[in-house]
């Protein structure tokens, strides 16, 4: 390296090198295949008979009656999944940073667990929970709950439901583990102010964990948005998006337009930017509404 | 100016780096080449096969690669276990992405399943019709379903010819025999099925919710597909309104119940719950799963649609075909490998009868010893005579390059009409579905 570049130079030219091979890797894995994606997009046909077509594939979605079955469903698990998630995550964490409670690293590691599960693997183990003769009929009946077993995934709405139960069960000490991370940054002495001033723990919740642990909040919800506008695994191996389309979720569609039926590459790319840019839409107005400071 | 020095300096480093790696993966792939030019001499004898099944299929490739053995000592054969769905992925992926060079030599396929592939990559597999292999030798409908522009493209191997395997204990409990099955329609099945439901409180049989087998069968059975001469034919098409009412009286009437998923399938017959399973005849493997239920199996045909012309008591579901890779650098063996084996040789199907109960669809190996075995687990039946005797009387049908958006469709319209939907409109949907998924 020439001696006559100035310190600052010379630092600016070895991050640059540092950071060189990660950018590469990162533009030739991701944002090549991107854009190569963006261009099939344009084109339309089955197999390798395929044709530049234009704006079709994006005109196409317009009356494509799986897709839309397939957003609908999509946005039910966003909708009522992501916050309930969420809620009972936040909850937890600060149940767990009680300093008075006792084997929290029991707790903690019960409730993460789960993320370490494979996605397939629990996917299959809730699918025989949820059998006519699986275990939850089992203990329902026995409990006298109900009088005959219910086949939850026949049924559009119970196997939508058990679906958000599996998603809620695989995630939620996932999310918990950034709100406990963030939990750590808030000052003990806060908490105790309030206590003198007479606050209740739901009040000190309410007003000190929840707007403090903002950033948290905000960053989990992009990424359980931008995860769910994603869900492949759970209905493929659950339900297979079964009864009758009910449960079939985006990414579910785009794999079979690619590779369940005849592929059309094409199309099933187009549905793809319109997943990117749902991601997108819903993660903007987040940072927009959370950033109102 | 000095930052701008930096920034051409990292530049400089950028291209010279990229040049050394580009220049390094070129003298890489050249040496690669090279090396695979040297394997390929070496291993001129040796063939890469995909397929799926431990007990099934690739027991049946090791087995034809020992009988090719005693012709050709130095031949080798490597079977790499790929699970259907991912021959599929991978063969998609290879084949649009343009690196063929990562197929086998064969590959075993779905025979829903070929038409698809053979139409959307044309090239991709070896035109078979003038390679030596003599096809009218097996089951016609099977040639016909990998026939694509009258050019024959898969050895057919596994049978689908579709049977009913009834419980002969429960049928006597309610003074049936397996006699009263043989040659009937579907409304006497079902007129049976309650009389034996009302006295042992047996249904006689279960299917996956929302798979569209059975409804197919029935189509096949009267030589009809969701297809006629290339065009959809769903909402137009009197076989296939006849085989959703048949289904739909199926299960109200409880003589049929579904379950969700395969696994749950299988248990409903090994576990007791039904006294009976139709599909194809591969499900007789998994039929004998049970050894309390030894000797008190039977088998018969299909029942027939009523008032339909042309409705057989014969159909097939399921089974799957071998395919050459027109990228494969040793296709003259490949084809010369199947066709002494699964295209000739009946010490080969007599092998693989008696150990997976594969049977064959072509002709000459009904000639084999084992085929007239009397089976115990069937109580003494000879099965494997019988089943090939229907396997020579299905109807012929193509199942088109839409099959799976069409199969898809019609059993979404099924689980909709079952819960409540009226049938017009469910299979209108249907209709509007697939047209659209063929609009492209």
């Amino acid at each position: 390296m020439p001696k006559n570049l100035e310190v600052k130079s010379r630092q600016d030219v070895i991050s640059w090198v540092f950071i060189f091979p990660a950018a590469l890797l990162l533009l030739i894995t991701k944002f090549w295949p991107i854009i190569k994606a963006f261009i099939l997009s344009f084109q339309s046909g089955v197999g390798l008979n395929t044709s530049f077509s234009g704006l079709k594939n994006y005109a196409r979605m317009l009356q494509d009656n799986l897709l839309h079955i397939s957003i609908f469903n999509t946005f039910f698990y966003l909708l009522l999944q992501v916050p309930i998630m969420l809620i009972i995550a936040i909850i937890l964490a600060a149940l767990l940073n009680d300093h008075r409670l006792k084997f929290k690293g029991f707790f903690r590691t019960a409730i993460f667990l789960p993320c370490a599960m494979s996605l397939v693997s629990y996917a299959i183990i809730f699918r025989s929970l949820f059998a006519r003769d699986g275990f939850v009929n089992l203990i329902l009946t026995k409990l006298n709950i109900l009088n005959n077993p219910v086949n939850w995934l026949a049924d559009p709405w119970m196997a939508r439901i058990v679906i958000v139960i599996a998603l809620t069960w695989r995630w939620t000490g996932y999310n918990m583990i950034f709100y406990l991370a963030g939990l750590q940054g808030i000052d003990p002495a806060v908490y105790e102010a309030a206590k003198i001033d007479g606050a209740s723990a739901f009040t000190s919740f309410r007003k000190i964990t929840v707007p403090l642990l903002k950033p948290m909040i905000l960053l989990t919800s992009i990424t359980s948005i931008s995860g769910t506008l994603q869900l492949f695994d759970e209905t493929k191996n659950l339900t297979n998006g079964g009864p009758a389309n009910s449960t079939i979720s985006i990414s579910h569609y785009i794999y079979n337009l690619s590779f369940a039926y005849s592929p059309q590459f094409g199309y099933a790319a187009a549905v793809s930017f319109l997943v990117l840019i749902m991601v997108a839409t819903l993660s903007f107005i987040e940072l927009k509404a959370g950033d109102r400071r | 100016m000095k930052r701008k020095l930096g920034l051409l300096l990292v530049i400089t480093m950028v291209i010279t780096m990229l040049n050394g790696c580009g220049s390094n993966t070129n003298t890489n792939a050249n040496t690669d080449a090279d090396a695979s030019n040297k394997k390929e001499e070496s291993k001129s004898n040796e063939l890469t096969v995909w397929c799926w099944d431990k007990n099934f299929n690739i027991y049946a490739m090791n087995e034809a690669a020992k009988i090719y053995q005693k012709d050709h000592p130095d031949f080798k054969l490597n079977v790499v276990e790929t699970a259907w769905d991912d021959v599929q992925t991978k063969l998609t992926t290879a084949v649009t992405s343009g690196q063929t060079d990562t197929l086998p030599d064969i590959l075993l396929m779905q025979d829903n399943a070929l038409a698809k592939n053979i139409t959307n990559y044309p090239d991709t597999f070896v035109d078979l019709t003038n390679s030596g292999i003599d096809f009218s030798q097996f089951a016609q409908y099977k040639t016909a379903l990998s026939t694509v522009n009258n050019k024959i493209y898969g050895v057919p191997f596994d049978s689908g010819t579709a049977v009913t395997a009834l419980r002969t204990d429960i049928l006597e409990k309610a003074g049936y025999t397996i006699n009263d099955f043989k040659d009937i329609t579907w409304s006497r099945f079902i007129e049976i099925g309650k009389d034996v439901l009302k006295k042992t409180g047996m249904p006689l049989l279960s299917s996956q919710a929302g798979s569209p087998d059975l409804v197919m069968m029935m189509l096949q059975s009267a030589g009809v597909w969701a297809f006629k001469d290339g065009k959809l034919s769903i909402t137009d098409n009197p076989v296939l309104q006849k085989a959703v009412d048949t289904y739909v009286e199926l299960v109200k009437s409880g003589v049929l119940i579904e379950v969700n998923n395969w696994d749950q399938y299988i248990a409903t017959f090994n576990t007791g719950k039904v006294a009976g399973a139709m599909t194809g005849c591969w499900i007789l493997a998994s039929v004998q799963a049970s050894d309390e239920q030894k000797g008190k199996w039977a088998v018969t045909n299909i029942p027939k649609l009523d008032g339909i012309d042309n409705a057989t008591n014969y159909s097939s579901v399921g089974g799957s075909s071998w395919l050459v890779l027109s990228n494969s650098k040793n296709k003259d063996l490949a084809v010369d490998f199947l066709s002494k084996t699964f295209a000739g040789s009946t010490d080969l199907y007599n092998t693989i009868l008696k150990t997976s109960s594969a049977i064959a669809t072509w002709g000459p190996a009904s000639t084999a010893t084992n085929y007239g075995i009397a089976h115990e687990y069937f109580g003494g039946q000879k099965i494997f005579e019988d089943i090939i005797e229907y396997g020579k009387k299905v109807p012929k049908v193509s199942y088109g390059v839409y099959n799976y958006e069409a199969r898809d469709a019609i059993g979404t319209a099924i689980t909709k009409i079952i819960s409540g939907t009226d049938k017009d409109s469910a299979l209108k949907e249907a209709e509007s579905t697939v047209k659209f998924q063929m609009g492209q």
